[in-house]
């Protein structure tokens, strides 16, 4: 009975994909209602069947259950198959890929109503589903590389979904563009790894490389690095990071799926899923760690200081992803994959929250005009507030048990771990001020704005499901993960009483602290870009920094190459002979007198020349 | 053979004359007619230096010369106004300066 449920694995991936070829290849022409049904509907099943997956692997007591579709390539000793493993780990990513994304894509169903391209958005909303979920389920590389850039380009349709608007088309290139280095690295790293160990299969090459490799060994270190630079293109760690906030141009649940809740968690995944290779290598962890908590930090200073309601979410999900990979670094292997459930809950309950009242306020993002909602936008406000709370890590929200974790494990880290400590907990700090920032300004304060609540059913019960999720996500663990992670599984760090109760309270004073500060603070419409507010406003000036020493000498180069010089030089070459020809031309007037004159006057110099040197 | 022979210098002298004066005439009119002529006259110009420099060295080649440059201006003469009669026929003009249609 067990077997029956675990074949339904098969048709997880396969339903969205179904989905996307008929929305595709209908061009558009179905009506809205049977456009959303299929688009919702296909992820819905496809939801269903990955409980019913789940359910009988759990009965099973399997460690891994293996689905072959076909063999895909076979050259040589290389044999690539499309293959679905499904562990733990997979349970996880493919629970919250199908369940968090079928919620938010009932919410869009709503949201994009009467938009233009409503077709074409469910068409690129289950291809990205698809592709995300032959990520996390492919075997090999092969298969992961290719859900990987899959992703990637329905990020990039996604975002650039209002093309009308050259702005949004930036955007979509830059967030591609940018993610395209990382895949670079990563692309490499997967080369390096087939040359090495002559597999791609993952498992077995982990296997492979821990028999062989010994601890530190530099070309794991080299695999890792590179694995490591394909994680910080796709989770947008600094300092890859600048595309995410540009990456909200999309519609609200575009970011709320792909850049909330699953795309930018791929590179948390990949390198949980490769974990052997970082165990070896402690540089390539460590690395892991420190770009983690740089990212953490600085994305969570760049979220104080946003006006876009969208970009505050944007910065807390680079600041919260900041914590999952420096979970990674720290060796909090569960509490990060933990952490990546319970943000995608949150956050997805906040970016669809936010859409609401964007869309009450008639797209309107700028929260220095909102104010005042939460009685004219209840069921928001409320989700918004229990999101708020678990993006702050109160106690007994979802995010409070998965922070805690990481914090708490970070600190037992030799050498490195108090001082570790104290930025992530400094961040946590900022993270629940700029939380609470977020809250006053929208839902607090007077009214500068009419509000029209336009949520329908299938708005609403999204948000109600998500905020029950944010809420108890975390109560009951994760011990899925366990026999799949190497630290085996959470709630393995004792520390003093004093350290459990001062990382508790962290989130605490931080609320404590933003709401003295912005209290009765009169948020100034004309907010200054200078000095330090802007500074982190734009997000320490990556962009400028990557414009001035990247992007702009391409560009000059480019104009450069545009105008052909080479083809210059050839020209050069023309232009003289031409010039010569007219001068010399000129003297073929066509005159015979002329004619003669020239020859005699020519022969006169013969002999003149003839007397002289004769 | 009686009577003061003429020094060679002169002769030459004026044929370098008679052919100056012929370049000078083509040079300057613009009839092709006149021009034929001038060009006539510095044909019979070389034809002089040729016949002076012969009976100055007492050899035949220089009345052998001049035949040929005889039998030159003759056929010369033949072409031209078989040429002219067409340039007339076509352009109803025999100014030189008027017919430069093979200019660069």
């Amino acid at each position: 009975m067990s077997g029956f449920g675990m074949e339904l694995l098969g048709w997880v991936p396969v339903l969205p994909l179904l989905g996307f070829v008929v929305l595709f290849l209908t061009e558009g022409r179905l009506p809205d209602r049977i456009v959303a049904f299929v688009g919702a509907g296909s992820v819905g099943l496809a939801a269903v069947f990955t409980l019913l997956v789940s359910l009988a692997f759990m009965e099973s007591g399997q460690a891994a259950y293996v689905h072959t579709f076909w063999t895909w390539i076979a050259v040589g000793d290389l044999t690539v198959n499309i293959r679905l493993y499904f562990d733990g780990l997979a349970m996880v990513m493919t629970g919250v890929i199908t369940g968090v994304g079928f919620l938010i894509h009932l919410y869009a169903t709503g949201y994009m109503a009467g938009e233009t391209g409503y077709s074409r958005f469910f068409a690129y909303m289950n291809l990205f589903v698809f592709a995300m979920l032959m990520l996390v389920l492919g075997d090999n590389l092969l298969v992961l590389f290719l859900g990987w850039e899959g992703v990637g380009l329905c990020s990039y349709l996604l975002i650039g979904f209002y093309h009308e608007k050259p702005e949004n088309g930036y955007a979509a290139r830059k967030a591609f563009v940018v993610t395209r280095v990382g895949d670079t690295a990563m692309a490499l790293g997967l080369f390096l790894m087939f040359r090495e160990l002559g597999t791609i299969e993952i498992q077995s090459a982990l296997i492979l490389a821990t028999d062989t490799w010994p601890e530190g060994s530099s070309i794991n270190t080299v695999i890792a690095c590179l694995l490591l630079g394909g994680a910080m293109g796709k989770s947008a760690q600094v300092p890859l990071q600048t595309w995410l906030p540009d990456a909200m141009a999309g519609p609200t649940p575009v970011s709320a799926l792909i850049h909330a809740a699953t795309m930018v968690t791929a590179g948390v995944y990949l390198i949980a899923r490769t974990h052997d290779l970082f165990l070896l290598s402690q540089t390539a962890q460590l690395m892991v760690a420190v770009i983690g908590l740089l990212t953490l930090f600085i994305a969570a200073c760049s979220a104080m200081t946003q006006t876009d309601l969208k970009r505050i979410l944007a910065y807390s999900t680079m600041s919260q992803i900041g914590y999952m990979f420096f979970a990674l670094g720290v060796g909090a292997w569960s509490a990060a994959i933990f952490h990546l459930m319970t943000h995608a809950f949150f956050k997805a309950l906040l970016f669809l929250s936010a859409g609401s009242v964007i869309l009450a306020l008639h797209h309107e993002q700028n929260v220095y005009r909102m104010g005042g909602l939460r009685k004219a936008l209840p069921v928001p406000f409320f989700c918004m507030t229990i999101g708020s709370a678990a993006l702050a890590a109160l106690p007994l929200t979802s995010g409070f048990y998965s922070k805690d974790e990481i914090l708490l494990i970070s600190f037992d880290l030799p050498q490195y771990g108090p001082f570790f400590w104290t930025i992530a907990g400094l961040a946590a700090l900022l993270t629940s001020m700029y939380s609470l920032r977020m809250m006053m300004l929208v839902f607090f304060g007077e009214q500068r704005n009419e509000a029209h609540d336009h949520s329908s059913w299938n708005m609403t019960l999204p948000l109600v499901v998500l905020a029950m999720l944010a809420l108890g996500g975390g109560w009951f663990g994760l011990s899925a993960v366990t026999g799949v992670l190497p630290d085996g599984g959470l709630g393995n760090s004792n520390h003093g009483t004093w350290l459990v109760w001062l990382t508790a309270a962290i989130p605490i004073i931080g609320v404590l602290l933003g709401f003295v500060l912005y209290r009765n603070r009169q948020p100034t419409e004309g907010t200054e870009e200078t000095g330090l507010q802007g500074f982190l406003r734009r997000g320490w000036d990556f962009d400028r920094l990557f414009d001035a020493t990247l992007v702009n000498p391409f560009t000059r180069f480019a104009n450069l190459v545009r105008n052909e010089p080479i083809d210059q030089l050839y020209n050069l070459i023309v232009t003289i002979f031409e010039t010569l020809n007219k001068s010399i031309v000129r003297t073929q007037t066509g005159q015979l007198r002329w004619y003669a004159a020239n020859m005699g006057f020519g022969l006169a110099l013969v002999f003149l020349l003839a007397l002289v040197l004769g | 053979m009686t009577g003061t022979a003429i020094a060679l210098d002169h002769v030459l002298l004026l044929a370098a004359t008679l052919f100056v004066i012929g370049l000078t005439g083509v040079l300057v009119r613009r009839n092709v007619i006149f021009m034929l002529m001038s060009l006539e006259i510095m044909l019979n110009a070389c034809g002089l230096a040729f016949v002076a420099a012969g009976a100055r060295w007492a050899e035949p080649d220089g009345q052998i010369m001049y035949m040929l440059v005889l039998s030159l201006a003759a056929a010369e003469a033949a072409l031209a106004l078989g040429l002219i009669l067409q340039l007339e026929r076509r352009f109803r003009s025999l100014d030189i300066d008027a017919i430069n249609e093979l200019s660069g």
